[in-house]
């Protein structure tokens, strides 16, 4: 059921194919680089194999298959390079590392980023990743955002009892003995859900007054 | 837009009130939130079972819940540096062994904590002692005529051990070189497959906890030639010690401590310090421990002041030992 | 006979008391629950479930955690099948043909098929649990590193097999899978392999982190920029279940996938990662036409979804009966059995007979509970993908962050499905295939231990892996198919270039 892509028959130049020659150029990268990285390693006898020696002949294997693709794409017709959609790839990749320097205290270079918790990191994902799609509403997002992050509180913290940090550390030291953490995780897992769910209710409303205006918006953003 | 507006509003508002209720209660007594134990090994290994049992008894008598973190990597030092990088407010403690605390600086360079001076220790909490174990098919009767056998063999003989910072490598090695043997190292992941190839008389003798080859050794399907602890073991009432058997320097447990970073306060390490002694002392902990062949420590053993000795001569006793082997098998 | 049946009664009769059977449906709901949400394993959740069983007697905990591990087995199936993310390595292959059911509107089928052959497998792997369990360890016994080593190969050569485009970028991303697996610190001397001095390199990669990159991120940014394909997947839903065809042609998949996955699953050197593997590769080879493989082959998910189940089941025997955990969920299970006072080994089927029959007659009953679970949810899983894309993907890429957070609570494992992310997409658009790879890379590590311990016991001879019988027809299995896969891959990509041309 899978469609053929459009990239039969293209002929003209030595590359007859283009995709061929960049795969066996990036894996002779690869396989050079193996070997490079693992130069220092000893490579040992038979009885005792040291450990350099299998990362070097996989390096070679690398590399020489690398050879044969591109040889490949200079004998053999094959399929063009498809284009590389790079907003989706730049935005998605910013909303994992988002995610990952938020969730805990991360020691970036000299200093650390503060520890926001799931509370913070998990909208972050959501809102910033969802506008790796030129589809993005930032109504639905944060909808969204703040429903998941709620469900997530609730099941990975109050029902599991995953050790994921759920707050911004300030607030938990802040806080600690004024209110239990459980509670606190409900309260806010509650406040999120209202929020989210008023949000739901407002979208709707506006909608219905002004449907494009949206997304619009969320596309000049 | 003006529908945001006030909720940012609101959402500010009610954040100020609760931060200035916080205000009024830290002032209180310690603690007041759930306590992280890292623990440095996958779930489900020795040091792990340990950790959540006596978690499970110092959360009743904290009054708030001591949450096991596992993380694991290198050795067991991923997690403890990172415990070690804590803030020292005793909501972050660490569940250290014999490989993280004594070990450690002998086995891995670049180590970014020092297990003597990093730590305020908090307590000891369990020992697992070492077994001596062979495949069911040595031929010697004793633990005398083994050691005479490992060292006339020499590379011929293979020795087990579950990876280099393992309990049973640092374990293996030490008791290689006290009896001037040299046999040949095989590398397994894990403490499991080492000892399948054991049962499976592929491989000739390993050093392992206790805990690890007890039900092995009962059921008949390896040998065990004798326990590296001063007094015999319940779990394994046949074995003899190996001071009974005639190598008395060769006495070594794997044992677990709970530390806290550098730089406690001193109410807070007290009341962490009694919750781990009470711990210990309930019965229904201690007998699980008991269960599963590990020692719980004497009232003098348990303190900081003779887990920080402990620490120090762990940290002596290993290094020159290990540095020996690793480079023996560096090349 | 009689001595099975009343094993079996006891086993029955211990299962089938009400708090057991409610522990072992709450088991495998929450199992099923966490196994869908993509990077949250079974290990997390046994970690942190274990200390509500503290209250519990063992047998009722032990059927729980049991449930949880099957339930999330079976759950990262669904996940498999429905937005390609394979959450063990145990699911790769059903994500093959089986997302490629889902997006032709088959999802349904798909889930279907992979309950009932997987019911169907634990079935069976049960009975051969209760009734061979004791003599089949000896099967433990005969396979030594070099054995391991023999068999690692025949898998690395089943990835081969498994490919669907050209065979060269196959064995390529085979040798890469293999050169990420090498990454960390040396299990044998203990020196850094390629980490560059990171330290959260020391150990390697992690296999979710890398399926979680491969398979979930780089789906994600492929999806991205393939308006058209994306919509197919929820453009028409057709059947729930399977048609009375659908299960005749799956049937004996089923049957294969069973006996392989069993076989497979008994050995402790976590031989059950094999099993889907295998049965893929071999219905492939026996299908009349493979080029449907790939291309939402029914078989494609009958017969690795029956092995893996199978497989599952029957790997509790190295445990039950040796002792020995054969994977990292096993490891936790010897724990949960440790700190209920029980040790597993030789000792267990005698001195605990109410533990170990009670557990392998809640396997049954577990299966059967995972039946009903999940069929009725497989409207609700359908009906999931109907919602639009552009809120679907900042939804897995949260569960993603979270779940692979959840593993180690390192933040850099989740910077590293970022990273995997985009060399699965360069991949991609290089066309290679990131499923061998992902083999390539669990296989790989096991190979290179095999292979050094082998020659370490040989002292380097080589001959090691031709005296031994089961070695050398292992191996000899592995050229014939290697040759085999070569060849008519050969001849077509020869027709390729005619009809290209």
């Amino acid at each position: 059921m899978s469609v053929p892509d459009d990239g039969s028959a293209r002929a003209g130049g030595p590359i007859r194919g283009p995709q061929s020659l960049a795969a066996g150029l990036g894996l002779i990268a690869l396989g050079v680089f193996a070997v490079w990285a693992g130069s220092d390693l000893p490579q040992g006898t038979l009885g005792a194999m040291g450990p350099g020696l299998m990362p070097r002949w996989l390096g070679i294997g690398v590399a020489a298959c690398g050879v044969a693709l591109v040889l490949a794409g200079f004998l053999k017709t094959g399929e063009p390079l498809p284009p590389v959609a790079w907003r989706g790839v730049v935005v998605v990749m910013l909303a994992i590392v988002a995610f990952a320097v938020t969730i805990r205290p991360v020691p970036v270079g000299p200093f650390t980023t503060p520890g926001l918790g799931l509370i913070v990191a998990g909208p972050l994902a959501i809102i910033v990743g969802g506008y790796a799609s030129p589809e993005a509403r930032f109504g639905e997002l944060v909808c969204l955002a703040l429903l998941l992050t709620a469900g997530c509180m609730l099941l990975f913290g109050d029902l599991l009892n995953l050790p994921i940090p759920m707050f911004p550390t300030v607030v938990i030291e802040a806080l600690s003995g004024s209110i239990s953490m459980r509670l606190l995780l409900r309260l806010s897992a509650g406040v999120l859900i209202l929020l989210g769910i008023g949000m739901v209710a407002l979208l709707r409303s506006g909608a219905r007054r002004r449907p494009v205006d949206v997304a619009t918006h969320s596309l000049t953003t | 837009m003006t529908t945001t507006f006030t909720r940012r509003a609101l959402g500010a508002l009610g954040l100020a009130a609760t931060v200035g209720l916080a205000g009024q209660a830290a002032a209180e007594t310690f603690p007041q939130r759930p306590i992280t134990m890292v623990v440095p090994f996958a779930a489900g290994g020795p040091t792990d079972i340990v950790a959540r049992l006596v978690a499970e008894q110092m959360s009743r008598s904290l009054g708030q819940q001591v949450v096991i973190e596992n993380v694991s990597g290198a050795g067991g030092t991923t997690g403890i540096t990172r415990a070690a990088q804590a803030s020292p407010d005793g909501y972050t403690i660490m569940m250290g062994h014999m490989g993280t605390h004594g070990a450690a600086p002998a086995l891995f360079k670049g180590l970014k904590y020092d297990p003597a001076k990093s730590f305020d220790p908090i307590g000891m909490a369990a020992g697992t002692p070492i077994v001596i174990v062979a495949k069911k098919d040595f031929p010697a009767a004793d633990l005398k005529a083994f050691v005479e056998a490992v060292k006339a063999g020499g590379p011929k003989v293979n020795q087990a051990h579950a990876g280099v910072g393992s309990v049973s490598h640092s374990t293996g090695v030490l008791f290689d070189s006290i009896i001037g043997a040299k046999p040949t190292l095989v590398v397994y992941r894990g403490t499991g497959p080492a000892l399948n190839d054991l049962m499976a008389n592929q491989v000739d003798f390993m050093t392992d906890q206790i805990v690890n080859v007890a039900t092995q050794i009962t059921g008949g399907t390896i040998k065990a030639y004798a326990i590296a602890t001063a007094e015999r073991s319940p779990a394994l009432p046949d074995v003899p010690t190996t001071k009974e058997a005639g190598l008395p320097g060769y006495e070594v447990s794997a044992w677990n401590a709970v530390f806290a970073p550098k730089g406690l306060p001193q109410d807070v390490a007290k009341k962490l310090q009694d919750a781990l002694a009470s711990a210990l002392a309930d019965a229904g902990t201690k007998k699980r421990i008991l269960d599963l062949g590990g020692t719980v420590p004497s009232t003098a053993e348990q303190g900081p002041k003779a887990l920080q000795a402990l620490v120090e001569s762990e940290v002596a006793r290993w290094t020159p030992v290990l540095r020996a082997a690793v480079d023996a098998s560096g090349q | 006979m009689t001595d099975l049946l009343a094993n079996l009664g006891l086993g029955f009769s211990v299962a089938l008391s009400l708090q057991n059977l409610g522990l072992c449906f709450l088991g495998c709901l929450v199992g099923t629950l966490i196994g869908v949400l993509p990077g949250v394993g079974p290990i997390a959740t046994i970690a942190m479930l274990l200390p509500i069983t503290f209250g519990l007697d063992p047998v009722g905990a032990l059927i729980m955690l049991a449930g949880i591990y099957y339930g999330a087995q079976y759950g990262g199936s669904t996940t498999a099948i429905l937005v390609n993310i394979p959450g063990e390595a145990t699911s790769v292959v059903t994500t093959l043909d089986g997302h490629q059911m889902a997006r032709q509107g088959r999802a349904g089928i798909a889930l279907g098929i992979a309950a009932m052959g997987s019911f169907f497998a634990g079935t069976v792997a049960t009975l051969l649990i209760a009734a061979l369990g004791a003599p089949l360890t000896g099967l433990a016994m005969v396979f030594g590193p070099a054995e391991y080593f023999a068999l690692m190969v025949m898998g690395l050569v089943f990835a081969v097999v498994l490919a669907r485009g050209s065979v060269l970028k196959a064995v390529a991303m085979i040798l890469v899978g293999v050169l990420l697996a090498s990454v960390g610190t040396d299990l044998e001397t203990g020196q850094e392999r390629m980490t560059f001095g990171l330290s959260f390199l020391s150990d390697g990669v992690d296999f979710s982190v890398l399926a979680m990159g491969l398979f979930g991120v780089a789906e994600i940014l492929r999806n991205l920029d393939q308006t058209e394909t994306r919509d197919v997947v929820r453009q028409q839903i057709g059947r729930l279940l399977p048609s009375r065809a659908d299960l005749k042609q799956a049937a004996p998949s089923v049957l294969r996938g069973t006996a392989i996955g069993s076989i497979l699953g008994i050995l402790p050197g976590n031989g059950a990662v094999l099993g889907p593997f295998a049965s893929y590769a071999i219905e492939k080879r026996i299908a009349r036409d493979p080029s449907r493989f790939g291309r939402g082959a029914i078989e494609g998910v009958a017969g690795p979804e029956s092995a893996n189940n199978a497989g599952s089941q029957t790997s509790f025997i190295p445990l039950l009966t040796l002792g020995i955990p054969p994977n990292a969920v096993m490891a936790l299970m010897v724990g949960a059995m440790t700190i209920h006072g029980i040790i597993p080994g030789p000792g267990v089927m005698t001195k605990n007979p109410n533990l170990f029959w009670g557990m392998i007659a809640s396997m049954w009953i577990g299966n059967l509970m995972l039946l009903i679970i999940n069929l009725p949810l497989v409207g609700l899983w359908v009906r999931l993908l109907k919602v639009p894309y552009r809120l679907m993907f900042p939804a897995i890429l949260m569960f993603c962050s979270i779940g692979i957070y959840s593993i180690n609570s390192l933040p850099t494992d989740v910077m590293l499905i970022a990273f995997f992310g985009l060399l699965g997409y360069g991949l991609i658009k290089l066309g290679f295939e990131p499923a061998p790879m992902l083999l390539g890379f669990v296989l790989g590590r096991l190979m290179e231990e095999y292979l050094r311990r082998s020659l370490t016991l040989s002292r380097g001879d080589p001959m090691v892996f031709f005296e031994r019988p089961v070695t050398a027809v292992l191996l000899v299995i592995s050229v014939v198919m290697l040759v085999a896969a070569l060849t008519p891959a050969l001849r077509k990509s020869r027709d390729e270039v005619f009809t290209e041309a």
